[in-house]
């Protein structure tokens, strides 16, 4: 492969973080391992062979072939109090945004080490970019904006999780006086919670893999961040809508942690394929949902024998609720709301909408949503 | 008069430096001058040429009115302005013309608006033209067409030098009012710190206390402050509106749209240019999912070089072949791999080094393109932005071309993408893509290759047939290819080597490529029952067979497959000859394959076995081929086709037997008459059983091969 041996290791275990940038003999590595060669056949008949299908390559993980898909059965969501482990300040702000979700490809040469010199690096970016078309800089030195990466510390699940990444951009009020605090105008979020271990080890050491990718803020910012992020990590975003399927999956996750923290309600917004279209806000009663989820989730004596009580939820139970659901509706109003899908979720844990918008209310069940949108996010990984 | 010569001059001088030269080197020059004759020749017949030529030489005073002439090349250059643009030679003449104001005001505008260049505007040109503005002739308003035209234009002027030299005298339109914005903006375009003056600024100043804060003004004086603080005391205000107002000019749209016509012209007659194509006339789209990035070094590398004793050389740097060779070892990969997709350099380099992160960062760049595009769309997108997919896939095409190989996600994203294909939508990319996949082991080839293309096959129209069986026959080539590589270097003993990591076996690729044979086979069976026996169809078919009958001689690879009774009998009564030849040349090939994997079998033991079911077969569609054409035996008893002989009696064809040897069989049967009517010129009655006697017989069949039917030849050699 004509690769040194020599590596950077950037999965950090959490609590880490705070190393040293590595030793110059160290850091040298990514650009030696272009080592130019004669290219030997042997070589060339590996590479040539390696079809997405080849046992060697970590393509043997394309999706066409394992039919990757949605876990069929994930576990409850655990009450975890990660406030404890989590930066207050940080996890106020994971909480109080209301995030628009992209997939991000692996990026390359990404080092939670680096994050000082990516906030310079942004900054600058940004402020090269908004002066594009201005011939001088008439505003002087102050360029407006001011970028800084953090580390989430404490949100990973695995050690294969890379840790999550915050990225917020301030800015100087317009009429600001001198004292005046920079405003908060635009945060991002990178973060891989639970990501599926087989695709993250089939990954070569150069990528990390933060596959979920979440801001809030004006478009303008969100263009510019993503596209320094395609510069500067070769990695490319797409849009992550919440289908159907995810959504179900919420009403269900959500409704089951009704008897720990209370739901207040379950909302939900349907629409269905007539003319003109119909959408259906359709509310329940948080008991009443509580209820009917009891109703269908195995009978928990069976379940002992296999395990932990009531620590897995099967997709057939949440199908089972959600039939439920539809047949109540259909009893009161005779419309089947099987030919329409579900648009939106929306309970005091948190609301989710197809066009990929999310917001968690509630941080003890934060990493159960954010497993379930790491895992829609890889699930659009093109390799 | 002057200036006439000036811009007819340079055809002349250059090939009077040619002659001078001449004497150093005569045979290059005299290639030279005949080359430059006939182009000469042809410009000369060109009706553009003559009309730029009308408008360098036509006489000042010329009336316009009723003026055909004049009328008839001034319509010939606005068409090719508006459809190509117009070369440098001829915006100066144009330009000249305009601005001298020969022929009168009225034609100016016109001249003007379509002066739309296809590649630079000449310096030159513009410093005339400038000139021509003092003289004063000119209306106000075609004055500031004039400069908007400039300002328009401004980035390809050619050179700025003699234009910043006659600042001072453009400075001095300033005053004019209507002028004033227009002629700001070119001065903002040309300033440089010495062009800022103290006069310069109080005549701006004074301009601002008489035109109030006019944003034009304050842009350049703020660019003068840039320049030179101390002249400049005035503040300006720290946030303004960004640049100068975007004239909305008559050219804007015709430039792109020439810019554009010429650049896909470019793009298409070289299919990988050697350079990366500047992104910045390509029009903004709204998903930008199948835009190459541009190729740039890398962005944050300050972590690396100040550890670097050696100097790295970004791709982007490097513009030759010779240039690659050198800087070899310290090349720098570029920020974003899919910028490598553009430029032949950058593969060649790719494909030498091997990388595999530098592939894999490709890869997930690629395949994210092709799915975003083509999976993720849902809308219908895809079809409304057809020209860039198509555009996307064949430079896809022929850097997996240039490689040799595909791209994994190309791969992986075909294999989705098969099953929700409707079959048509870029059909030609689509099934060349798929023609590159490289071997699929036989456990997954039905589920992810012949499923999708099953259905789409017996869904399709004839032609889709045709193109499937085309792509599956380039496949298996390619297929074959590649064993034939890597099983000579490795004795045949492809089951994996130390040193390879795949699991796949001699006998596994083997299994595919039977799959793959077999597959085809199928398809070919029904398709020809489905299209009648379509000769189209047929020789496609054809085609794959030739491949497959030659796999142990030409590829090495030990595998013999017949092709099923479904496909050979109808070849065999086609009525078209080419066919019947060609199955006959496949016969011979299977033959000599056969023999020789036979004798190979007894010499040594690596040899591999061949089925007795296969000989069987062989040996089966001799007998029937021989017996059918050379002998007259049509039907007889235990031959593959056979029917009861009540029934063929009941057909009451005379001598049924005989109807598909060389002379009735319908492909041959003109060939019979046409060489009886040779052979015997005076008979009126036509007897093709004359024929078959010996010596005529033997006649025949020469004749037969004269005409090209070289398969049937060596099928049957002569005795």
């Amino acid at each position: 492969m004509g690769k040194r041996d020599v590596q950077i290791c950037f999965r950090f275990p959490s609590g880490t973080l705070e190393m040293e940038p590595p030793p110059n003999g160290v850091v040298r590595t990514p650009l030696n391992s272009v080592v130019v060669q004669r290219r030997s056949k042997s070589k060339s008949y590996r590479l040539s062979y390696r079809s997405c299908l080849g046992a060697a390559s970590r393509l043997g993980f394309t999706p066409a072939l394992t039919a990757r898909r949605l876990n069929t059965s994930r576990r409850a969501p655990r009450s975890r109090n990660i406030s404890e482990k989590v930066n207050s300040e940080q996890l106020a702000l994971l909480l109080k945004t209301e995030w628009r979700l992209s997939y991000v490809t692996p990026l390359f040469k990404f080092r939670h080490t680096q994050l000082k010199s990516y906030s310079r690096q942004l900054s600058a970016f940004i402020a090269a970019e908004k002066q594009q078309g201005l011939a001088v800089d008439v505003e002087g030195s102050q360029s407006g904006f001011r970028v800084s990466f953090s580390v989430v510390q404490g949100m990973t699940e695995t050690d294969d999780d890379a840790e999550t990444v915050l990225i917020q951009i301030h800015t100087n009020p317009l009429f600001a006086r001198q004292d005046e605090p920079q405003r908060s105008v635009w945060s991002g979020l990178l973060t891989c919670i639970n990501g599926n271990t087989d695709y993250l080890h089939s990954l070569p050491k150069d990528f990390i893999c933060l596959p979920l990718f979440g801001c809030s803020g004006s478009e303008v910012l969100t263009t510019l961040v993503k596209s320094w992020f395609q510069q500067a990590f070769d990695c490319s975003f797409g849009p992550l809508e919440i289908s159907h399927t995810s959504l179900q999956w919420l009403v269900a996750l959500w409704t089951n942690c009704h008897s720990e923290s209370g739901i207040q309600q379950l909302k939900m917004i349907w629409t269905l394929p007539v003319v003109p279209p119909l959408q259906i806000t359709y509310t329940v009663n948080p008991q009443d949902a509580w209820e009917l989820w009891s109703s269908v989730r195995r009978d928990p004596q069976e379940e002992n024998e296999g395990g932990e009580a009531g620590t897995s939820i099967d997709i057939k139970e949440v199908m089972r609720f959600v039939q439920g659901l539809k047949g109540h509706f259909y009893r009161h109003f005779r419309l089947d709301l099987s030919s329409g899908s579900l648009k939106q979720v929306s309970t005091a844990l948190g609301s989710a909408k197809y066009n990929g918008r999310i917001k968690i209310s509630n941080s003890r069940y934060m990493i159960t949503t954010l497993t379930l949108l790491t895992e829609c996010a890889l699930l659009k990984m093109p390799i | 008069m002057a200036a006439k010569k000036n811009l007819l001059g340079p055809t002349d001088s250059d090939s009077s430096s040619v002659s001078d030269q001449s004497a150093s080197n005569r045979s290059v020059n005299r290639s030279l001058r005949v080359a430059e004759k006939e182009r000469r020749k042809n410009e000369a017949e060109d009706p553009l040429v003559l009309a730029l030529k009308y408008f360098s030489d036509v006489e000042a005073g010329t009336p316009v009115v009723g003026n055909d002439e004049f009328e008839n090349n001034l319509v010939l250059v606005e068409r090719a302005a508006y459809s190509k643009g117009l070369s440098s030679e001829a915006v100066a003449v144009m330009l000249e013309f305009a601005m001298s104001l020969r022929m009168g005001t009225s034609p100016c505008v016109r001249v003007l608006k379509c002066l739309i260049p296809s590649t630079v505007v000449p310096q030159e040109a513009v410093v005339r033209a400038v000139v021509w503005l003092g003289v004063g002739k000119i209306p106000i308003s075609t004055q500031v067409l004039f400069i908007k035209w400039v300002l328009t234009v401004f980035d390809m002027i050619d050179a700025k030098d003699q234009l910043r030299s006659i600042y001072g005298f453009i400075f001095s339109f300033v005053t004019e009012e209507n002028l004033c914005p227009f002629i700001c903006h070119l001065l903002y375009l040309l300033t440089r710190k010495e062009s800022v003056r103290v006069f310069r600024v109080r005549k701006l100043l004074e301009l601002q206390s008489k035109l109030g804060r006019q944003p034009f003004l304050l842009h350049l004086l703020s660019l003068y402050k840039v320049f030179c603080p101390e002249l400049v005391t005035l503040s300006v205000p720290s946030r303004m509106r960004s640049g100068f107002r975007n004239h909305n000019s008559p050219w804007k749209s015709a430039l792109i749209a020439v810019q554009k016509r010429n650049g896909s012209q470019v793009a298409s007659s070289s299919s990988l240019p050697f350079t990366i194509k500047d992104m910045s006339s390509s029009r903004k789209r709204k998903h930008g999912h199948l835009e190459l990035p541009v190729l740039s070094s890398l962005v944050n590398k300050q972590a690396q070089t100040e550890s670097f004793s050696r100097k790295l050389v970004p791709l982007v740097q490097l513009h030759s072949f010779t240039q690659l060779l050198e800087n070899m070892h310290r090349i720098e990969l570029p920020a974003q791999m899919g910028s490598l997709l553009g430029s032949s350099l950058a593969l060649q380099y790719l494909d030498c080094v091997q990388d595999e992160s530098a592939l894999l960062r490709l890869n997930f760049w690629l395949g994210y393109a092709l799915h975003e595009e083509f999976l993720f769309c849902g809308d219908g997108r895809a079809s409304q932005n057809s020209e860039e997919a198509l555009q996307f896939l064949d430079k896809l095409l022929s850097t997996q071309h240039f490689l040799q190989e595909a791209f994994s996600s190309s791969e992986a994203f075909l294999y989705k993408f098969l099953s929700v294909w409707d079959g048509s939508l870029l059909r030609p990319q689509i099934l060349s893509l798929l023609s590159h996949i490289p071997v699929v082991p036989s456990a997954q080839i039905g589920r992810l290759l012949f499923e999708p293309l099953m259905q789409l096959f017996f869904t399709s129209s004839l032609f889709f047939k045709c193109g499937l069986i085309e792509c599956l026959n380039n496949m298996l080539l390619k297929w074959l290819t590649w064993h034939s590589v890597y099983a000579l270097e490795d004795d045949l003993d492809i089951s994996l080597n130390s040193h390879t990591s795949i699991n796949m076996t001699l006998s596994g690729f083997k299994d595919s490529v039977m799959e793959l044979v077999h597959f085809v086979g199928r398809l070919a069976s029904v398709g020809l029952q489905l299209e009648g026996c379509h000769s189209l169809l047929l020789s496609f078919i054809l085609d794959f067979y030739e491949t497959v009958c030659d796999t142990f001689l030409r590829y090495g690879l030990p595998l013999v497959v017949m092709p099923p009774p479904a496909v050979f009998y109808p070849v065999l009564f086609s009525p078209d000859p080419v066919s019947v030849d060609r199955l006959a040349y496949i016969m011979y090939r299977y033959k000599v394959n056969l023999t020789s994997a036979k004798s190979q079998e007894k010499v040594t033991e690596q040899a591999f076995h061949i089925s007795r079911q296969t000989f069987r077969e062989f040996n089966n569609y001799v007998v029937v081929m021989v017996n059918c054409l050379w002998n007259s035996k049509m039907f007889h008893p235990g031959m593959g086709v056979q029917l009861g002989e009540e029934l063929l009696l009941k057909s009451n064809v005379p001598q049924y037997w005989t109807s598909f040897d060389l002379v009735n069989h319908p492909a041959f049967l003109s060939y019979a008459v046409d060489f009886h009517q040779r052979c015997w010129p005076g008979r009126k009655d036509v007897d093709l059983n004359s024929i078959k006697h010996s010596k005529p017989w033997s006649w025949y069949l020469e004749y037969l091969y004269s005409q090209g039917y070289d398969g049937l030849k060596q099928f049957v050699p002569a005795p």
